[in-house]
């Protein structure tokens, strides 16, 4: 039985949609609040540093010459151009590391606010994507840079890079929902996925090439979502080609699933967020 | 249909189904061990059942009962936290809760920085806050702070910062959810005052609180609610009453309770005994609980073991605060018993009790007629609470009323 919504009624618990819908509509209207949730957490995250913006592009040079040196050195792969390489699987892990596990965070600060008021609930998620987005960016400037230093090429196929920083986003959001969903009704999840990230970050090829990895085991290797998304980033930026119409098509649909998945059972169950006291 | 007969709050037949596992399990790890097991069970429990409640424009109602009645969670349901499990809810109009200290803010981030997160949270543009941004600070008085991060902050200022913001714009529909403690007095009045305009001019307003004298001086209507549903419903007064009664029952038999535990306070050689004390109503009842203006009386029974040549019956009343009320016997009232032996009784009668609202402990005590020996006296060995009748007693603040008449002539 479907009813209308009577003008009359600002909220009718009864003409509420689909709940995956409804807060996407509802994502919209609180787009200012979207907006300064983004904005307060990248000025609190400069503030408290002296050298503000400056550190968050020096961090990851530095932390690619350590690796550079570490792994180049001392297990010798036959990776030309290490440090592109590296650098470009590291800003991609850390945009996903860090966006799913501050979307548990912010669930956990927001949880007071959800349980009073309301806001859409996607809403923290939503805005430590567009945090990691913006730290993203900002980390490719120093990119770049070495880049330029090492005589690297610029392919044309960068221009589809956006794209690619889009499914990657598609891919981290909705795996931030899903672990959030799981952190409220597990308080311990939030540790066993601190592991299972640790874990994660090796089955993936940031630090070696995929070439050292036996074939025997390269078929479970793949099944690594991750591995593709990267191998998306590695084809545009190290090896500055465009990647394979089969790479795009996967990794889009991969990362869409997944967004769907999570965003439907958040939001299926987020009522039950405010039960748990 | 007329848009101001019309409710703008309304649930029809609402129920709140909480699913909580019968034992609290915390961990994923133990979660999985007991689904493995198959030893998870779920417990539902109704917070609410079969809600009807309807609530006009301009009102001001009031939600009362005991904790975990389900007083929260009807708020909530308002509030859109919660969608009903059961039933629905209809609201015209913005819903304003007035949040828990703190909760919206973030602590690194300063005040100003603070006033348009909250704003955003409750639903105002960037550019309402712009425009709200001067009269919020003036009115929480921090706009010497308002740079400052508001970890900074005492209590105080968070909570006048948080008031300030929810309620700059006049609200629908204003949640209020025992807040009123807010900050310092003069904040207390300053929103008080806020929010009684706002009713003046057409605010509804949905009142959570303990305070029963509250809900009956500011609400027209109320509900009582208990284990989920509704006991009374209708005139504010009527359901004070109701739920005055419901904590009076439980509170006679507290008080009946505490004083048979009372015997250490008591001595004396008892060569007259009281052997029982009772207050009693008009009707005779016993009972404990009396209201300002009522008839009361004190009925003691005693047994003289041996003939006493005119023992003095007396009693002693101290407030709860240790401050001694009055100590009538019956000496000073001229009452000679004469020669007394074996049972019998005293009574001691008031018309109109003069005692205003509080706990009152009674002491009495039989005594010979020259007050060198003590028959037997149970020091504060019992207990009266007064309440507040609204009818008769016109007078507040202290111990008694005076039952005074107030008049004025003009020349």
């Amino acid at each position: 039985m479907t009813k209308v919504k009577d003008p009359l009624w600002d909220y009718d618990s009864d003409t509420i949609k689909d709940p995956a819908i409804n807060e996407f509509i509802e994502l919209w209207r609180y787009r200012d609040l979207l907006q300064l949730l983004i904005a307060n957490r990248i000025k609190t995250r400069y503030k408290r540093s002296i050298l503000g913006v400056v550190w968050t592009l020096l961090n990851p040079l530095l932390n690619t010459l350590v690796l550079t040196i570490a792994f180049s050195q001392i297990f010798r792969f036959n990776v030309p151009n290490y440090a592109i390489y590296i650098l470009s699987g590291l800003l991609f892990w850390n945009f996903f590391s860090q966006s799913t596990n501050d979307a548990m965070d912010t669930l956990v600060w927001g949880s007071s606010l959800l349980k009073r008021i309301y806001v859409p609930r996607t809403i923290f998620a939503v805005a430590v994507v567009g945090n990691g987005l913006i730290n993203y960016l900002l980390a490719l400037i120093p990119l770049c840079l070495i880049m330029l230093f090492m005589h690297h090429p610029f392919s044309l196929a960068l221009i589809t890079l956006p794209l690619a920083i889009l499914i990657l986003a598609m891919f981290t959001l909705g795996m931030g929902l899903l672990v959030s969903t799981v952190a409220v009704f597990f308080v311990d999840f939030v540790y066993i996925f601190n592991v299972l990230l640790s874990v994660w970050f090796y089955l993936t090829p940031i630090i070696y090439p995929l070439s050292i990895i036996p074939s025997r085991f390269l078929p479970f290797i793949r099944l690594n979502p991750l591995l593709h998304l990267l191998e998306l980033f590695h084809t545009l930026i190290y090896t500055a080609k465009m990647p394979t119409t089969t790479l795009w098509i996967l990794t889009f649909f991969m990362a869409l699933f997944t967004l769907i998945g999570g965003w439907l059972i958040f939001t299926r169950k987020v009522d039950e967020f405010a039960y748990r006291i | 249909m007329n848009k101001d007969t019309q409710p703008v709050i309304q649930l029809m037949d609402v129920g709140v189904r909480y699913r909580m596992p019968s034992e609290k399990i915390p961990t994923l790890k133990e979660y999985i061990i007991r689904a493995l097991r198959g030893q998870i069970t779920h417990q539902t429990f109704w917070a609410l059942q079969n809600i009807n409640v309807e609530v006009y424009p301009g009102e001001v109602f009031g939600i009362i009962g005991p904790n975990g009645a389900g007083k929260s969670t009807l708020l909530k349901v308002v509030a859109r936290v919660l969608r009903p499990t059961k039933g629905r809810v209809r609201v015209r109009g913005k819903v304003a809760p007035l949040l828990e200290l703190g909760a919206g803010f973030d602590f690194e981030l300063t005040g100003r920085e603070n006033i348009f997160l909250n704003g955003a949270i409750l639903g105002f543009s960037k550019r309402d806050m712009e425009k709200r941004f001067d009269r919020i600070v003036e009115f929480a008085g921090l706009k010497d702070f308002i740079d400052a991060p508001l970890r900074t902050y005492s209590s105080g200022m968070v909570a006048r910062l948080g008031f300030a913001v929810a309620t700059d714009a006049r609200p629908e529909i204003l949640i209020v959810d025992e807040i009123l403690s807010v900050g310092d007095t003069e904040f207390q009045t300053k929103s008080f005052e806020r929010i009684q305009s706002f009713q003046a001019q057409g605010t509804t307003i949905l009142l959570v609180t303990h305070d029963v004298n509250r809900v009956e001086t500011m609400c027209q209507r109320a509900i009582f609610l208990s284990h989920g549903q509704v006991v009374a419903e209708g005139n504010a007064t009527h359901v004070v009453d109701r739920y005055l009664g419901r904590i009076r029952q439980k509170e006679e038999q507290r008080l009946k309770e505490n004083q048979l535990e009372k015997q250490e306070w008591r001595w004396g050689n008892r060569k007259i005994e009281i052997t029982k004390v009772e207050f009693l109503d008009k009707e005779g009842q016993a009972k404990n609980i009396f209201h300002t203006g009522e008839y009361f009386a004190l009925r003691m029974e005693y047994e003289a073991h041996e003939p006493i040549e005119s023992p003095v019956f007396g009693m002693a009343i101290h407030h709860n605060d240790g401050t001694h009320i009055t100590g009538p016997n019956t000496q000073f009232a001229g009452l000679d018993l004469g020669r007394v032996d074996g049972k019998g009784w005293v009574l001691y009668e008031v018309d109109r009790l003069p005692l205003l609202e509080g706990l009152y402990h009674v002491s009495v005590a039989v005594v010979d007629k020259n007050d060198l020996e003590v028959f037997d006296f149970h020091d504060h060995g019992f207990t009266i609470r007064v309440l507040n009748n609204t009818l008769e007693a016109k007078e507040r603040y202290g111990y008694i009323s005076l039952f005074g008449l107030w008049k004025h002539f003009t020349y």
